[in-house]
């Protein structure tokens, strides 16, 4: 079986990856290229630890063959804080305390984030709703609501 | 899983790989089905043809009839301002196909060709009496939906024939659908019933012109409640005539006992679900007035 040679673009920067084509996005962030903030769990697009952003929503990156992703942005919790200042979702995630074990964290973070881009303005019930994908073994989906409701809120105000 | 990957650009590409690859090939769309079968090893081909280069497959086309291309996702359906109105349990039920992560990658094709009992889209296409559009090495070919569907996991597509589009007329002024889904919870469930339902009626609005009740998760297929139909059709619109429909529905759907519910409660479902799905039909008729 032939490698595929093929130009991802991640967090904004080119990578050339040489890969079979039944290796999945998140293989190749997690084992070539090292992204290990992108998480792995059901490999079944069921739990949603392995959600990054492509072209601003939301996938699983663990059913997303990598060479279907050439050509679009691929976005990772690696890339969301920019020039070493937290994205407000981070912040508020740490201000509510709303991460408890972590494993969920990064997928509920980029959730959220492609989530209130679409819809600043989210109520609490939307924010649940948006994050249905996501699960959190250590049931802490309160404090992560909160923290995305406060985070739509204080970009509510700015904007 | 292993295979060789393939990428054609134009639709005459796709078809002839599809007609090269015969039964040993599998299109490839969103991949929310055939990534996790073949991960799971119950499918195995040895080409895979990703559409996603493939010009036009995304679009929804609502000139004379809509058509839904192979490409186009539950996020577009929910999106699409042609699916608010008389089609909206298009829309019911594009929105309540697992999360956010999988309603973005995953299409209504895709949901008809995986063929499960309990598609959540399917129903409604099927109120709609849509067509399937296949194009194979002998051309364009057109099948019911209806036939296309004939057992979980399996349709009447030929090896190789790839399903560019599902088609349906727009349905007739004085009509309105509903998509009502039971599961254990409200999110990332696959139904234990789902039921959607088309009502137009006459016009002085009181009486059942057409109706259509089709519901998942009850029989081998997605399944049109023949019986229930005809209760209502050139009947008035009666609380009494939505409570027959559900008795007729619930009298004449197979359902199975297995691991989320029991064939009894399903009955049950349908013969709860059938009328108030109807009821919303009725509701948003005297809405749109």
């Amino acid at each position: 079986m032939s490698k595929l040679s093929l130009t991802l673009t991640i967090n904004g920067e080119r990578h050339e990856v040489h890969t079979e084509p039944h290796r999945t996005l998140l293989d190749v962030l997690r084992v070539d290229l090292g992204l290990t903030g992108t998480k792995e769990n059901c490999l079944e697009a069921e739990c949603g630890v392995c959600t990054v952003l492509i072209d601003g929503q939301a996938v699983n990156s663990c059913i997303l063959l990598a060479p279907q992703c050439v050509g679009r942005d691929v976005l990772t919790i690696e890339g969301l804080a920019r020039d070493g200042v937290l994205d407000p979702l981070q912040q508020a995630f740490i201000d509510h305390g709303a991460v408890q074990c972590g494993y969920c964290i990064p997928g509920m973070i980029l959730s959220a984030k492609a989530f209130l881009e679409e819809r600043p303005a989210a109520t609490e019930a939307e924010v649940r709703e948006a994050l249905a994908g996501n699960l959190c073994r250590c049931t802490g989906y309160q404090k992560i609501a909160d923290a995305v409701v406060s985070a739509a809120r204080a970009t509510a105000t700015r904007r | 899983m292993s295979f060789e990957y393939h990428e054609p650009t134009s639709l005459a590409e796709a078809v002839d790989m599809g007609a090269r690859f015969g039964a040993a090939g599998r299109f490839l769309a969103g991949g929310t089905d055939l990534i996790i079968q073949m991960r799971r090893g119950t499918v195995a081909p040895e080409h895979v043809v990703s559409l996603h280069r493939v010009p036009g497959l995304g679009a929804i086309d609502a000139n004379g009839g809509i058509q839904v291309g192979a490409l186009v996702t539950h996020r577009a359906i929910e999106r699409s301002p042609a699916f608010q109105g008389r089609l909206r349990a298009l829309v019911e039920a594009a929105e309540v196909v697992g999360g956010h992560q999988v309603r973005n990658v995953g299409t209504v094709v895709g949901n008809v060709i995986n063929a499960s009992p309990a598609a959540d889209v399917v129903p409604v296409l099927l109120t709609l009496d849509a067509t399937v559009v296949c194009a194979g090495a002998d051309g364009e070919r057109r099948v019911a939906l209806e036939e296309f569907l004939v057992g979980p996991g399996r349709t009447t597509r030929r090896p190789g024939e790839l399903v560019t589009a599902v088609h349906f007329a727009s349905p007739p002024e004085r009509s309105a659908s509903a998509f009502l889904k039971a599961g254990r919870r409200r999110a990332m469930e696959i139904s234990v019933v789902c039921v959607a339902a088309q009502l137009t009626l006459d016009t002085t609005g009181e009486r059942c012109e057409k109706a259509r009740v089709v519901l998942g998760a009850v029989a081998p297929t997605t399944w049109r409640a023949r019986e229930a139909e005809r209760v209502l059709e050139g009947r008035p619109v009666t609380p009494q005539a939505l409570h027959d429909a559900g008795r007729a529905a619930a009298a004449e759907c197979r359902p199975i006992s297995d691991v989320r519910a029991s064939a009894r409660y399903r009955r049950l479902l349908v013969e709860t679900l059938v009328p108030r799905a109807l009821a919303r039909c009725i509701e948003r008729l005297r809405n749109a007035r």
